[in-house]
């Protein structure tokens, strides 16, 4: 009787044993559900408003100005169509030539949008810009969502590390700025998944900006083995602590993925002031700066899902003919980090997903405010301003035009879930309560 | 006429004795003191979250014996914001601090002349409160066993841990 009881012990102490280290922090021993179709998932939040007329309906000053006769594709490297021939305004300055004349050469020989699968008329949850970069990030409606305050449903990262079993250095989060609810957008406040499993994130203007410079720049080398005392004295100070859940401030890595920033990041200093940084061709706004850091670390860390934020049209409140000159660059630099990806990142180049999708669109009639064109600004408030698209390309995406201007096809919460059946779990996100209801995988829409 | 001002001198007398009897009263000398109390706080009372600003500024403030900048201040608090992982952020911001030969802090030398009383000390500088013996223990082993602790570890890691992002 005794031995038996001892080989019964034995054999659950020596199941268990083997078995833990590959239990999931859901509590399930495997990912459930579906096939990954890819391993890495970039997504650009095209944000700051975009019109549906002057991005891919090609109109350029026709459904705007009261122009006739100058439509054109003014995002030729996300979209098809030949570009405008008149009132040229979106480029680059040429001295003594009118402003913006030059337009940026082409990146990309085929458009994004004749490789992959175009949802040409999605629906968005919202006219404003928070409630439309959370809808992109947590799939949720965002219905009460407060402002300078984390989401309060789950982000992707969130679900990813938690059903998928992604470190903290798989998800990352590159914002644009540090007001508003921008750097908030990594985690939620929701308790069921939260901070313990957010993303790891970068301003880069701030943090790799000349503040960036000023304050860490400066920071002293240690290897690994230097630190190593150091973080068990904290992690004894840590445990001695026992700083709940619910009064977690941080996200966290593990102390060798710490050790892995803080080197990236002295290394990315020192790049910097030897001008070694990648950056688009045509550089030179807040946006390039993003992205070309989002390559930085989409090189070094070759993370699971990266969502890197731009914003720069949103000066179409004052200024239209610059919203045309952003709106150019945006398509410049997302074609350039796409591009950057398949030649630079071969562990990435076959095996990524590229999304792009604004969160919200932009008003249909204009405000009173004139640039120096004389051209009319527009705000976001109605409802054109719920009019957007999405693209999405690469490994496993069928090539597909999906819906038109008249026949409105998906949503925005649509990428979340998307996302989560790139990468095999599905139904743990949409089973998680927290999900728009009227959202599903665009790869179930077509 | 003479005896009107006798009489008027008599009463004005007799009221100045009984206002002197009503309101005049004994002068007491007295003394104030402090009691003694135990300031110091312990780990179980902290329940607020520091701030950047109030993190960096008390930090720095014990680092350097005098208070921060306030652009460098707002630049750091800026920085401290634009990192996810706080603890990348604050070992980061430490470790430059530790490059400035202007920091005050003692020598590894003077650590381990007197361990015990570096630790209490430390404690007190960061945790505003006493180490309870456990922990005195802890790192009076610690250090005597790891002849590569340094200060400059001990600080970090004192000063990146939860406690003392609480007050």
């Amino acid at each position: 009787m005794r031995r038996k009881e001892f080989i019964k012990r034995s054999t659950l102490t020596v199941g268990a044993g083997i078995v833990a280290p590959y239990i999931l922090p859901s509590g399930r021993l495997f990912a459930k559900s579906g096939i990954e179709k890819a391993e890495h998932v970039v997504m650009v939040m095209f944000a700051g408003g975009v019109r549906q007329q002057e991005s891919i309906l090609g109109r350029y000053l026709e459904d705007s100005q009261g122009v006739s006769g100058v439509a054109g594709n003014i995002m030729p490297n996300l979209f098809n169509g030949n570009a405008p021939t008149k009132k040229i305004v979106y480029g680059q300055d040429i001295p003594g030539q009118t402003r913006g004349s030059d337009p940026i050469p082409r990146l990309l020989t085929d458009s994004l949008a004749s490789k992959g699968m175009t949802f040409n008329e999605v629906r968005a949850q919202s006219a404003g810009h928070y409630v439309g970069l959370n809808t992109l990030l947590t799939g949720s409606m965002s219905t009460g969502q407060g402002l300078k305050t984390r989401p309060s449903s789950p982000t992707i990262f969130e679900y990813l590390r938690k059903h998928r079993g992604f470190k903290a250095t798989d998800c990352w989060f590159v914002g644009n700025g540090i007001g508003n609810s921008t750097p908030l957008l990594n985690a939620s406040t929701n308790e069921n998944y939260g901070l313990n499993f957010g993303a790891n994130m970068f301003i880069p203007p701030i943090t790799f900006g000349s503040y960036g410079q000023n304050i860490l720049s400066n920071s002293k080398p240690y290897s690994n083995n230097e630190l190593k005392p150091m973080y068990e004295m904290k992690n004894f100070l840590n445990n001695s602590f026992a700083l709940e859940n619910s009064r977690q401030t941080t996200i966290k890595n593990t102390d060798d993925e710490r050790t892995r920033i803080k080197e990236f990041m002295r290394a990315t200093y020192t790049k910097q002031i030897l001008g070694q940084i990648a950056m688009p061709p045509a550089a030179g706004s807040t946006d390039a700066f993003n992205v070309a850091y989002s390559a930085e670390i989409l090189k070094e860390f070759k993370p699971k899902m990266l969502a890197v934020n731009i914003s720069e049209v949103d000066g179409c409140h004052s200024n239209f003919t610059g919203y045309l000159r952003s709106l150019h660059r945006a398509d410049h630099i997302t074609a350039w980090l796409y591009d950057y990806i398949q030649t630079n990142i071969p562990e990435m180049k076959d095996n990524t997903v590229f999304i792009v999708a604004p969160e919200c669109g932009r008003n249909l009639n204009p405000n009173p405010i004139l640039d120096e064109n004389d051209w009319m600004a527009f705000d976001h408030s109605d409802a054109n301003s719920l009019r957007v698209w999405s693209l999405m390309v690469g490994k496993n995406v069928p090539k597909v035009s999906v819906g038109s201007e008249g026949n409105p096809i998906g949503r925005l919460t649509d990428l979340v879930p998307t996302i989560a059946d790139i990468f095999g779990v599905y139904d743990d996100v949409m089973n998680s309560g927290y999900i728009d209801p009227m959202a599903m995988s665009q790869f179930l829409r077509v | 006429m003479h005896n009107f001002k006798y009489k008027y001198f008599i009463k004005i007398v007799l009221f100045n004795i009984l206002i002197m009897n009503i309101y005049c009263t004994k002068e007491i000398h007295v003394q104030y003191q402090v009691n003694s109390a135990y300031i110091y706080e312990s780990k179980a009372q902290k329940f607020k979250n520091k701030n950047e600003a109030e993190y960096i500024s008390i930090l720095y403030t014990s680092l350097y014996q005098k208070a921060i900048d306030p652009m460098e201040l707002f630049q750091a608090q800026s920085v401290l914001y634009s990192i996810g992982d706080q603890n990348v952020a604050k070992e980061m911001l430490l470790s430059g601090y530790f490059n400035n030969p202007k920091i005050i802090i003692p020598s590894n030398a003077d650590m381990r002349k007197d361990i015990p009383a570096f630790i209490t000390e430390t404690y007190k500088r960061f945790y505003l409160r006493y180490p309870s013996e456990a922990e005195k223990v802890y790192f009076t082993n610690y250090i005597k066993n790891n002849p590569e602790v340094t200060v400059e570890l001990i600080y970090t890691a004192f000063s990146t841990s939860d406690e003392y992002s609480f007050y």
